[in-house]
């Protein structure tokens, strides 16, 4: 079945302000609705770049950018955030309030919720992400990971129909860990689509659908994690480990489909 | 056994203006030449034994204590933390945020200048620190320019300039990508191989049962377990019970421990391939 398209790239090409070099080399990139996907790549192959793209942060050098099919020149950061939100990887560059009520009252109040909305929506997200001890908290005295779990839950707030999370799993403990996944599939499961950008492969091959590997500015491979992380040429070339169990599977077989989780492994290898 | 570098005795502490009691009558003891990784859930006490270790908790940031931390034979509650520099050196998760001076090379001297070094010392140590730490060919670079992972080992290599005998990394990899978590690994790796002592509090399990030799688990303040890495990950039962687990290929092993070569629970890949031997596909 035909699936709607959410967000599309068109020989994205983008080039930083005196950089010179092309951060992004016309990349063409068709993410669908309800994807629940990740981009892989390392430091410097234009991932962050590209998602920055989606709601305006960035705006392309050359190529265009369409958010639900709506071309994004010319449209401002504030109306397009609404239907792509974005987690920022450090949440010292987003957390600007000085209560962590506040900082979860920001996002409705620009985006006109009523009060009977902007209250329903926060004290859902308080409940799920257990924030009702730090409600009143300054968040730049929450230590890192909590305040990276007020970021997500800023965002989490006007539940934008494309979620955008920027290394949401730096700094997350197994309890962190285990509330993104609640949230993901939470999100997914409503319908909305799921943009991660990870390092975190262990993270990657358990909580997405589909993969997306770029290298210098290129997107060199997209696929099923059982495609991806079989494919040895693709994560040479992108430097990509691929999770410890996989990497085992792969040295005692080699062949058929990765095992991407404790579960697989244990699934293919008991009998 | 080695030298006993950093001893807790019966040590419990109180931040100020709180009531919750975050480290709970922690006893232990690291020995010179260990290289111990702390893990454990968040607020499980892992940053505040840390700056406890170094003495700024409590007697920077204050707070209420009860029992004693012996650094290299002296008590802090009678130097109060002093000193604590020459022996300990502590890198923090956000290393950007350390920073001061314009250049590589400034920021690497910073300290030493503070301390009074003599120039021609100070540019020993640099050298000997920005080598170490691969950063020679970067010295005239702002340290705000640098990668993830470069800015880490530029945090590492202001430490190593001061040259101390025990190396503390409070979450220093958790910002960075795969190569700038696997460089600062490496390098402290190196570090302890060469003598020093390495502490250092991360999430990735993985790489802590690469490169440590015992493991400190905490959890709400008080030390679940402590001792041999091995023994420690072999105990999944008790890790998951608080939040923590085991590397993969130690969680696949306990799972299907019919045909595994030897009495070893693997614990690192390299391990996994041997004990799994027997389950190898030909063709």
């Amino acid at each position: 079945m035909e699936r709607n398209v959410a967000v599309e790239t068109r020989d994205l090409v983008h080039v930083y302000p005196n950089g010179g070099v092309k951060a992004l080399k016309g990349v063409n990139l068709k993410i669908y609705e309800n994807d629940k996907m990740s981009i892989i790549g390392q430091n410097g192959s234009g991932k962050t770049t590209i998602v920055r793209h989606f709601n305006g942060l960035l705006r392309p050098t050359e190529g265009q950018v369409l958010l639900f099919g709506e071309d994004t020149a010319g449209k401002s950061v504030g109306e397009m955030a609404r239907r792509c939100g974005y987690v920022f990887q450090n949440p010292n560059h987003q957390i600007f309030c000085t209560t962590v009520k506040e900082e979860l009252e920001v996002a409705p109040k620009n985006f006109n919720f009523t009060e009977e909305e902007k209250k329903a929506e926060i004290d859902k997200v308080v409940e799920m992400m257990h924030l009702e001890s730090i409600l009143n908290t300054h968040p730049m005295t929450l230590d890192y990971t909590t305040k990276k779990i007020v970021s997500i839950a800023s965002v989490l707030v006007f539940k934008p129909e494309v979620l955008i999370l920027d290394e949401p799993t730096g700094g997350l403990d197994e309890v962190g860990r285990r509330m993104l996944t609640q949230i993901i599939n939470m999100m997914h499961e409503d319908g909305h689509t799921v943009v991660m950008i990870s390092h975190d492969m262990d993270y990657v091959a358990e909580n997405s659908d589909r993969i997306v590997v770029m290298s210098q500015g290129e997107v060199i491979a997209d696929g099923e994690p059982k495609e991806i992380f079989l494919n040895a040429p693709v994560l040479e070339r992108a430097m990509i480990a691929p999770p410890q169990i996989t990497s085992l599977d792969l040295f005692l077989d080699g062949k058929g489909e990765a095992a991407l989780s404790v579960q697989d492994f244990v699934r293919k290898y008991k009998n | 056994m080695g030298k006993p570098i950093i001893e807790f005795k019966h040590f419990s502490y109180r931040y100020p203006n709180s009531e919750e009691i975050v480290l709970k009558d922690i006893n232990l003891t690291i020995e010179e030449g260990d290289f111990v990784g702390i893990i454990g859930c968040n607020k499980s006490g892992k940053t505040t034994l840390c700056q406890s270790m170094v003495g700024i908790l409590p007697f920077v940031l204050g707070g209420d204590w009860d029992g004693e931390i012996v650094v290299d034979g002296k008590s802090y509650n009678e130097t109060h933390g002093e000193g604590s520099s020459d022996v300990i050196g502590i890198v923090f998760q956000d290393a950007e945020s350390q920073f001061t001076q314009e250049t590589v090379e400034d920021e690497i001297a910073f300290a030493m200048c503070n301390f009074g070094f003599e120039k021609s010392l100070m540019r020993e140590r640099v050298e000997y620190a920005a080598k170490a730490c691969g950063l020679w060919e970067m010295l005239d670079r702002s340290p705000y320019r640098l990668s993830g992972g470069q800015q880490q080992r530029l945090a590492v290599a202001c430490i190593l300039a001061l040259r101390p005998r025990v190396l503390l990394l409070d979450e220093s990899t958790s910002q960075l990508d795969p190569q700038g978590r696997d460089e600062v690994f490496r390098l402290v790796e190196e570090l302890h191989a060469s003598g020093s002592t390495v502490i250092m509090v991360d999430h990735n399990i993985e790489k802590i049962a690469e490169s440590t030799n015992k493991v400190l688990v905490l959890h709400n303040g008080e030390v679940v377990d402590y001792g041999d890495t091995h023994k420690v990950f072999a105990n999944k039962e008790k890790l998951n019970e608080h939040f923590v687990r085991v590397p993969q290929v130690t969680d696949a092993a306990l799972a299907i421990r019919e045909k595994l070569v030897g009495d070893i629970v693997p614990i690192t890949l390299k391990e996994a391939e041997a004990t799994f031997g027997n389950y190898k596909r030909e063709g």
